[in-house]
């Protein structure tokens, strides 16, 4: 997890910490942050009850203040932390972009 | 026969058969049926009239009526109570929830056709304003239901009319009468005709399951889920008189996405079915999930509890 937050630029890694602070509110989970694997999480979370991806999903784009598009809303998006990073921050990106300029390019989930 | 078909659900965990496999029998007499249907009737069924399809399940209806004499035994009893009848009329009603399981086992069977669209008899579709009420709002529509025989046909019916719903499944759900061969043999197979028959299905043990119940719902789209799937955590509420444990997921569902939620009934079986939308459920909206679900389980349970006591020979979980 260090090695890939190394890997990630520093908004990114801001986004990861947020995404991993969302991770464990949503899901209610008792842990410190830096205790565990996000993976693990969240394959155990799946097994558990698939709801809660979805209900981190939605604390993540009410976090982000962003909509994941349709094609995008999957477990293999939702479990590579890396992956996720680069998509919200593409996505704030793209939204701010949105609201700042004219008419932006983002289309509706 | 029992139910080795994967059963549409809510969303959670499986409803597996709580027997470890070594202790089950190797083959039971509800594997034999389960045979002759997946392989010699299955390829009957590519060429015979429904009629002959049809004659060959009354002349079955013995055996099955035979093999789950102790599970109807039982399911009289529930009846009775639930449905504030008499024994000899609870008797007959798990009988015959039991013979329209069978023909509408033998109806899934057509629907394997190329051209089982034609087959399909949809004597009328009441409340269809309902749905398009319900569609207009724009942020999909959770169609719900209990478990009942005619779901599949009837989805199948109303894709066919430009209404596609995503359906949920258990791709393991609860037979006491199987032994190995159904469980590691027959099972997957019949759900592999299943999907084959109607694929616009997820399971419930599929990671992406609620993802993809979102994506479509987020796309304004149809999600048929039954309410009444036993399994999930966290709710055990009385449902037809018995304590119920129920999957919470589907109250997620709508609290998550603010979908409209119309109650649909379906009923008869592919010579001749009727499909039934009521009025949207009114929601009570709640931020919390604990809040959310104690101020709608109710009404959703109400809504399907009374759908099964006004039909309860349609209704499939009685036997199971």
């Amino acid at each position: 997890m260090e090695q890939l937050m190394k890997d990630a630029g520093s908004g990114s890694r801001d986004t990861m910490e947020r995404i991993r602070r969302v991770f464990i509110e949503s899901l209610n989970l008792n842990l410190r942050e830096e205790d565990f694997s996000y993976e693990t999480k969240l394959d155990e979370a799946v097994g558990l009850d698939s709801v809660a991806v979805l209900e981190f999903v939605t604390a993540l784009e009410k976090e982000f203040g962003i909509t994941f598009e349709s094609e995008r809303l999957t477990i293999v998006l939702v479990r590579d932390l890396k992956e996720l990073t680069d998509y919200v921050d593409e996505r704030t990106t793209r939204c701010r972009g949105a609201s700042a300029g004219p008419a932006g390019e983002d289309d509706p989930a | 026969m029992g139910t080795p078909e994967a059963t549409p659900v809510a969303l959670a965990a499986s409803n597996t058969n709580s027997r470890p496999l070594a202790t089950l029998p190797l083959v039971t007499l509800n594997d034999l049926l389960w045979l002759l249907y997946v392989y010699p009737i299955r390829l009957l069924a590519t060429i015979l009239p429904r009629w002959s399809l049809y004659a060959l399940g009354k002349l079955s209806d013995p055996i099955i009526q035979f093999d789950a004499r102790r599970r109807k035994a039982r399911a009289a009893r529930w009846i009775a109570q639930a449905c504030r009848t008499t024994p000899a009329h609870a008797r007959r009603i798990a009988s015959e929830s039991l013979s329209n399981g069978m023909f509408r086992t033998l109806d899934g069977l057509l629907l394997l056709r190329p051209s089982s669209e034609k087959m399909l008899r949809c004597t009328a579709i009441d409340g269809i304003q309902h749905l398009e009420r319900a569609i207009a709002r724009g942020k999909g529509v959770i169609l719900l239901t209990g478990h009942f025989w005619a779901n599949r046909i009837a989805l199948r019916y109303l894709a066919s009319q430009g209404h596609a719903a995503l359906s949920v499944h258990n791709l393991r759900p609860r037979n006491k009468s199987e032994g190995r061969l159904g469980k590691l043999f027959l099972k997957p197979r019949v759900a592999q005709l299943q999907k084959r028959a109607n694929p616009d299905q997820v399971y419930v043990q599929d990671p992406d399951c609620s993802l993809r119940i979102m994506r479509r719902l987020r796309a304004g789209g149809l999600v048929a889920l039954q309410i009444d799937a036993r399994g999930g955590t966290s709710i055990e509420p009385v449902f037809l008189g018995v304590p119920w444990r129920i999957r919470s997921g589907i109250f997620e569902l709508v609290r998550l996405s603010d979908c409209a939620v119309v109650p649909m009934l379906c009923l008869g079986r592919s010579s001749g079915f009727r499909i039934r939308f009521d009025p949207m459920l009114e929601i009570d909206g709640a931020s919390s999930r604990e809040a959310f679900m104690s101020a709608n389980l109710p009404r959703f349970l109400a809504v399907v509890e009374k759908q099964i006591t006004e039909n309860p020979e349609e209704w499939r979980l009685w036997n199971n």
